[in-house]
């Protein structure tokens, strides 16, 4: 297995030093020299969107057409029919290089939706969308939070009613990253709401551009718009586009949940990096003349502690990875601590500025902080809340009993 | 010699194996309350079936040459059993001072019996202060005129010091703070043993009453020696707290599954669940911390003092954290003597103190960090 594991890697590392440079070191720094953006969405004008969309498009090809662009898939789509932890390695070896961010197809579409349409569509859709997903040429989206089906997934209230071979949709999602730019979205619906709660659901794939399917930003509190709300108004999708059976869509839901994975490493990427290392913080700290404060030292110090701590954890889960043994709890552990870690390195910068983060005085590396500060909060949300996260890592690791059913929680489900 | 994965998880078993036979929690409790502070039967058994003290000690003085990792995974099961024993003041501090030193008949003389498990030793540098900076010694030691040295002065928190073969000492001479050897049972020393929040880590104040010492290493070294001491046994105890914390962690979860109020198991109960799985989090943490820094020790890289500086950190605060809702987690048979909760709040909250606490660790990461 770990023969097989370095074989692996070196040869990943040939396509990519073929195809592409050695990222940079972002953690290096030189007060005042380069970019010093701290934005951890990307919240580009629409040119420069567009741009990032089709590079993204352009480097899953080349993946794809060296056999790197769905490890996991099947060969028959295009797939290269090797393991989750095959999977894993390449994103860390792909780490160490500077390629186009791929997030806007990868996340989502490629990482969780492609194995739910694999594993549960009919043979025609798959040959029409998987090859095409995996390819870069379309692009797939969730369409799964409802306004009132957060953390309670299972209490999704978009509609689809049989009309002869078709279904009709009718309801309205949220938080659906990447709407704007996809070819098809997977979307949980009640088609039976006398059901139990998790029975009523049916999973359909909704070409978006079929009518009746209207994307709206959603403006976000930094400013930007990363996420979208998807209102469904009468949309026909004939029944073939079902996956799974009819009231079955939990289980479809389940595996494309079970397809969210958090990538090993992943504290290095990205400007936000900077907001991480050591140095970075140091250089800050002389700059504002506060590297003698011992409240902020002492501060300062238990930060770094957990995030290199952090990173001690991610080196060793990538260890096992490389010898071939996939990560266990390590993984949630380390995406609450990199959640955590951030929050609290924005807000520790945030005390070293002062006032300087609340108006911009025109100085390097100073105002610019107030982009990571904003974007923090959604990190103890997204992809799961915390509380959600815990509450996974207490049942799954430690064993402990799930919440029992309220009975008045029974009612509204019955 | 460097272990596998697959002979890491079996001197784990063996060791826990041995532990749970012979350092029950009755044993503990017993041993806690005696003098001297552990037993020398399992000692010598812990020495002759399984060659703990020798684990880490170089082939050349009689040991297995392993490293900090192997030792890591002892010290964790140690640490998870609260065994009573002079391991670590014989294994982590004593010997590593002695390697340190780089004083080649020290080393002769002394590892081959440490490593067989006849020898106990331990290394006394704080005095009243509690602190281990050497600069900060002032027992003095003076040349005897005949090739030999004189010592005075009083030393406290010495682990094991009661029981000790063996005390190496930093003392202060011209050149500056220098180490020195004094064997048990020579003229002029006395130890007496301090009540120590934790019972189950003895602790003495020992007096040097112009006592004959003889030098280990260079004279004025002992700031270089300790340095080295530091990391290494900062990196032992981490790994102890770890497998004591892992060790609460377990208690927590296994008592929230069976525990019933208002009808259910507590542990259904999110207040009760988020509250273990941050122990979960601290736990992984601390393990990740302690692990890599043994690793990073043993591959010689110069990553280590700070990667060593972190475990000592992440460790005394995951274990404080992990000892203390612990007992929450419990609620009132947690606060009662007869459970073992308090065994590992006293054990975490001496650990983390041991060598000076968050005021000294913090500023030796950043000051190894470089700011």
């Amino acid at each position: 297995m770990e023969q097989d594991m370095q074989d692996f890697a070196a040869e990943a590392r040939r396509f990519l030093d073929a195809h592409a440079a050695k990222a940079p070191d972002r953690t290096a720094v030189v007060w005042g020299e380069g970019d010093d953006s701290m934005a951890y969405f990307s919240s580009l004008p629409p040119d420069e969107e567009r741009e990032f969309v089709r590079r993204a498009r352009e480097w899953q090809r080349i993946r794809y057409e060296n056999g790197f662009g769905w490890i996991t898939g099947p060969v028959e789509y295009g797939g290269r029919g090797l393991t989750p932890v095959h999977d894993l390695l390449y994103d860390a070896v792909e780490s160490e290089y500077d390629v186009a961010d791929t997030g806007v197809l990868g996340v989502i579409g490629l990482g969780m939706i492609g194995p739910t349409i694999l594993a549960h569509a009919q043979p025609h859709i798959k040959d029409r969308w998987l090859p095409a997903m995996y390819r870069g040429d379309a692009i797939a989206c969730q369409l799964f939070s409802e306004p009132g089906a957060g953390s309670d997934l299972a209490s999704v209230a978009t509609r689809a009613v049989r009309e002869g071979e078709d279904w009709v949709l009718n309801g309205q999602k949220v938080w659906t990253s990447v709407a704007q730019h996809s070819q098809i979205g997977l979307a949980l619906t009640r088609t039976d709401p006398d059901a139990r709660k998790h029975r009523g659901i049916t999973a359909f794939l909704v070409p978006m551009d079929a009518p009746g399917v209207e994307v709206r930003p959603l403006r976000q509190m930094t400013g930007g718009a990363d996420f979208n709300e998807v209102f469904l108004t009468d949309v026909r999708i004939p029944d073939d586009h079902r996956l799974g059976e009819v009231d079955g869509g939990w289980t479809v839901a389940l595996t494309t949940l079970m397809n969210e994975r958090a990538t090993v490493g992943s504290e290095g990427v990205g400007p936000v990096a900077a907001a991480l290392s050591p140095d970075h913080l140091s250089a800050l700290m002389r700059a504002t003349w506060t590297w003698d404060d011992r409240a902020l030292r002492a501060r300062l110090a238990e930060l770094l502690v957990d995030v290199l701590a952090t990173g001690h954890l991610n080196a060793r889960a990538l260890r096992k990875l490389r010898s071939g043994v996939a990560p266990g709890p390590e993984m949630s552990v380390s995406k609450l601590m990199y959640g955590q870690n951030l929050t609290r390195a924005a807000h520790f910068v945030s005390d070293v500025l002062g006032p300087r983060i609340i108006a911009d005085t025109g100085r390097w590396g100073t105002y610019a902080w107030t982009e990571l500060l904003l974007a923090t909060p959604a990190l103890r949300i997204l992809g799961g809340t915390e509380e959600i996260m815990k509450n996974i890592l207490a049942e799954r690791v430690l064993g402990l009993p799930r919440e029992p059913v309220t009975t008045a929680a029974k009612e509204v489900r019955s | 010699m460097t272990a596998d994965e697959s002979e890491l998880r079996e001197l784990r078993a063996s060791v826990r194996e041995f532990l749970e036979a012979k350092s029950p929690e009755e044993a503990v409790r017993k041993l806690m309350e005696s003098e001297p502070r552990f037993d020398p039967a399992v000692w010598s058994q812990a020495a002759d079936q399984l060659r703990l003290p020798g684990l880490a000690i170089p082939e050349e003085y009689g040991g297995d040459g392993f490293g900090l990792v192997e030792l890591g995974v002892v010290l964790e099961e140690m640490g998870r059993a609260l065994f009573c024993a002079p391991f670590f003041a014989t294994v982590l501090l004593a010997a590593q001072a002695l390697l340190a030193s780089g004083d080649q008949e020290a080393c002769a003389r002394h590892l081959p019996g440490i490593a067989a498990g006849r020898t106990t030793a331990t290394l006394a540098v704080a005095e009243d202060h509690g602190s281990w900076d050497p600069a900060m010694v002032s027992a003095r030691a003076v040349p005897d005129g005949d090739g030999g040295w004189t010592l005075r002065g009083s030393k406290c928190f010495v682990v094991d010091g009661t029981t000790a073969d063996l005390i190496l000492v930093v003392a202060r001479t011209v050149a500056g703070p220098t180490l020195f050897a004094v064997e048990r049972g020579t003229t002029g020393l006395a130890a007496e043993p301090m009540e120590t929040l934790d019972a189950t880590r003895a602790m003495a104040r020992v007096t040097f009453d112009a006592v004959p010492a003889t030098l280990v290493g260079a004279q004025g070294a002992g700031g270089r020696i300790m340095a080295k001491v530091l990391d290494i046994a900062s990196v032992g105890l981490a790994a102890e707290q770890a497998g004591g914390a892992r060790r609460c962690l377990e208690a927590s979860a296994e008592y929230a599954r069976v525990r019933h109020q208002f009808g259910r198991p507590i542990g259904s109960f999110q207040a009760v669940k988020h509250k273990c799985a941050d122990m979960l989090v601290q736990v992984e943490l601390a393990e990740a911390a302690s692990r890599e820094a043994a690793l990073l020790a043993d591959e010689g890289s110069d990553e280590f003092p700070v990667a060593a500086a972190v475990a000592h950190a992440c460790c005394s605060k995951a274990y404080m954290v992990a000892a203390m809702e612990n007992i929450q987690v419990h609620g009132g048979i947690g606060f009662t003597w007869e459970h073992p909760a308090h065994l590992y709040f006293r054990r975490a909250k001496s650990s983390q103190l041991l060598f000076g606490g968050p005021a000294v660790y913090h500023e030796r990461l950043l000051d190894r960090l470089g700011i």
